[in-house]
């Protein structure tokens, strides 16, 4: 557990630069996807906000943390390997023929709890997770990271009204509100907005922040064991897609793509130099 | 409950055995869409904190069934059969087929049984879709008996299960002790020819051979009531039968008659097929009048089927 804010932004500066890095090797990779929630991810792993144990993935009482947005499990394997749950080499052989993952998230790689990748359903698999924690009468949380773009798919609002209805306030949302899917910005597509009245409107307690400021995510999480509303909470989380890299980011076309040559030498660079107090 | 009645349904005789076994196994979850039978009733007041309802919406019907079977539960999802194989397929997909979860998905309303209510109620396709994934076992339903013995067998697999169950009243064509493990079944002594079939079809199938029996045909009947077929069984059952029929009330693409056909192909047995099914091109049946009706106009009543098979050189 990282024990201030300083700490975890160079983990987080450490992160961005490992899934560049896998990207940059594999040719391929969802980069930008991943950018936009490194904070947020970072957060729930170091900052003591989720109960895990490395030594013992099944741990019975850990808390799930569930991507649905899988097209970032290039910024879930590095912290998993970080943390222990597989060797670091691992990551070099992101989508090799002797690696154990590829481009979107899967089931069998130590520490992730699903695999996933088609949009909308991870979530769903969150609200029964904590559906059967609230039958037991387990304590553990269950942590859902959404992709704005997913709140497109009719079975995220499915389970928007299940979790709800069914109080499972053992279940926490976030939404990865970058703005982006993949051809334009949200508002230009369909528009999504307003995001938090929607959320609320379908029963759950909502709170937006900046979701690559530590301490407005921090703030968002505090006590989120011991709520005393019987809702579900969702955190919309404002964030940039590609923040970290300026060319990167906010654009449509950098979507599933990694860098290349000179491109991939300017976006290290950038990591290199990435400065958290001046792009916040 | 006595599944040998002769007026309890498929469904009731089902849910009533999950009933009786949930009551001793808290771990025995139904999550339905919104779905009603008098089975439910019961089960939602005594059982009510094993019963989850999540509305009409089948994709999340799945979603959450796959998260409770994540965590241990022993999961019956139930929709009317066209919406909870196919509305939620990719979910099923994933997460049943994909990550190989003990999930029951319970499909009432085989073949035409909803024939009062219109294509978008008939279950054409399923068998089709589901018996492609891989880890799923396909369960069709023959009558009462078997419809409860389906729960017991549900509860011993380690992977996600689709069993169709019609909504009609069928006569029995079992008893109880009867094992439901093997995947198929030799009602009427195989022969030159033979008829396999699957449903309420395997009731056709025994009206058909007895009327050919009176005409001088010996014509054996096997209830193909698992996929994928238990091909050992069935190569061992067959033996060096000359024909074989297949009827089932499901398209002909992909359905009972194909897998039939991929076994005979795959184990280069040339014993001579005839499948009798729904033919696409015909499109969607839109006529009322009762199931025997529909069946009439798709060539699944006895009399096209016996012409079928007299005319099966």
């Amino acid at each position: 557990m990282l024990k201030n804010i300083e700490e975890l932004k160079e983990k987080a500066k450490y992160i961005r630069k490992e899934v560049l890095d896998m990207c940059v090797k594999a040719g391929t990779g969802h980069v930008n996807s991943a950018f936009s929630s490194v904070e947020l991810v970072v957060a729930l792993f170091y900052a003591g906000i989720l109960c895990f144990d490395p030594k013992n993935p099944g741990w019975k009482d850990r808390d799930r943390f569930i991507l649905s947005k899988g097209q970032a499990s290039v910024l879930l394997y590095p912290i998993l390997a970080d943390l222990g749950y597989f060797p670091r080499e691992e990551l070099d052989k992101f989508t090799k023929a002797d690696g154990i993952f590829g481009v979107h998230l899967q089931h069998d790689v130590p520490g992730a709890e699903i695999t996933s990748g088609s949009l909308g359903q991870g979530f769903g698999i969150a609200a029964g997770i904590a559906l059967a924690a609230k039958m037991d009468r387990e304590l553990f949380m269950t942590f859902a990271l959404l992709g704005d773009g997913e709140c497109y798919e009719g079975s995220i609002w499915e389970t928007a009204l299940f979790a709800s209805h069914n109080r499972l306030n053992n279940l926490v949302a976030i939404v990865d509100r970058n703005h982006l899917c993949v051809t334009d910005f949200t508002e230009n597509v369909i528009a999504l907005e307003p995001m938090e009245e929607k959320w609320r409107s379908f029963g759950w307690e909502t709170t937006s922040i900046d979701g690559h400021s530590f301490e407005e995510i921090l703030k968002s999480l505090k006590g989120f064991r011991s709520r005393k509303s019987s809702r579900p909470l969702v955190i919309i989380a404002d964030t940039r897609k590609g923040k970290g890299v300026e060319f990167l980011s906010d654009a449509p076309l950098w979507h599933g793509v990694a860098p290349k040559n000179h491109e991939a030498d300017k976006a290290k660079e950038e990591l290199n130099n990435y400065d958290h107090e001046l792009q916040f | 409950m006595n599944y040998n009645s002769k007026n309890v349904s498929q469904r009731d005789a089902f849910w009533t055995r999950v009933y009786d076994l949930a009551k001793e196994n808290k771990d025995i979850i139904v999550v339905s869409a919104d779905m009603g039978a008098p089975a439910f009733d019961r089960f939602r007041k005594d059982l009510n904190s094993q019963f989850v309802n999540t509305g009409i919406a089948e994709q999340n019907t799945v979603l959450i069934a796959a998260g409770l079977a994540l965590e241990g539960k022993k999961v019956f999802a139930t929709a009317i059969a066209p919406f909870i194989s196919l509305r939620c397929y990719e979910q099923t997909r994933v997460y049943l087929a994909g990550m190989k979860l003990p999930v029951t998905l319970v499909g009432v309303g085989a073949g035409f049984s909803y024939d009062d209510s219109g294509p978008t109620h008939h279950a054409l396709e399923d068998v089709s879709i589901m018996r492609i994934l891989p880890n799923m076992i396909v369960n069709t339903a023959t009558d009462s008996i078997m419809a409860a013995g389906l729960v017991d067998l549900s509860l011993k697999m380690s992977g996600p299960n689709y069993v169709r169950l019609d909504r009609k009243i069928l006569p029995p064509a079992y008893v109880e002790k009867d094992d439901f493990s093997q995947g198929l079944t030799v009602l009427k002594p195989v022969g030159e020819i033979n008829i396999v079939a699957t449903g309420s079809m395997v009731h056709r199938a025994m009206e058909v051979s007895e009327e050919l029996k009176k005409q001088g045909m010996d014509v054996g009947v096997i209830d193909l009531y698992t996929l994928p077929v238990n091909e050992k069984l069935f190569l061992d059952t067959i033996g060096n039968a000359k024909k074989i029929v297949t009827i089932e009330e499901h398209t002909l693409a992909g359905g009972l008659g194909s897998a039939v056909a991929e076994v005979l192909a795959d184990n280069q047995k040339a014993i001579q097929l005839k499948r009798i099914g729904l033919d696409l091109r015909k499109g969607y049946c839109y006529k009322y009048g009762g199931r025997e009706n529909i069946q009439f106009l798709s060539g699944l009543d006895a009399e096209n089927i016996i012409k079928n098979i007299m005319s099966f050189k």
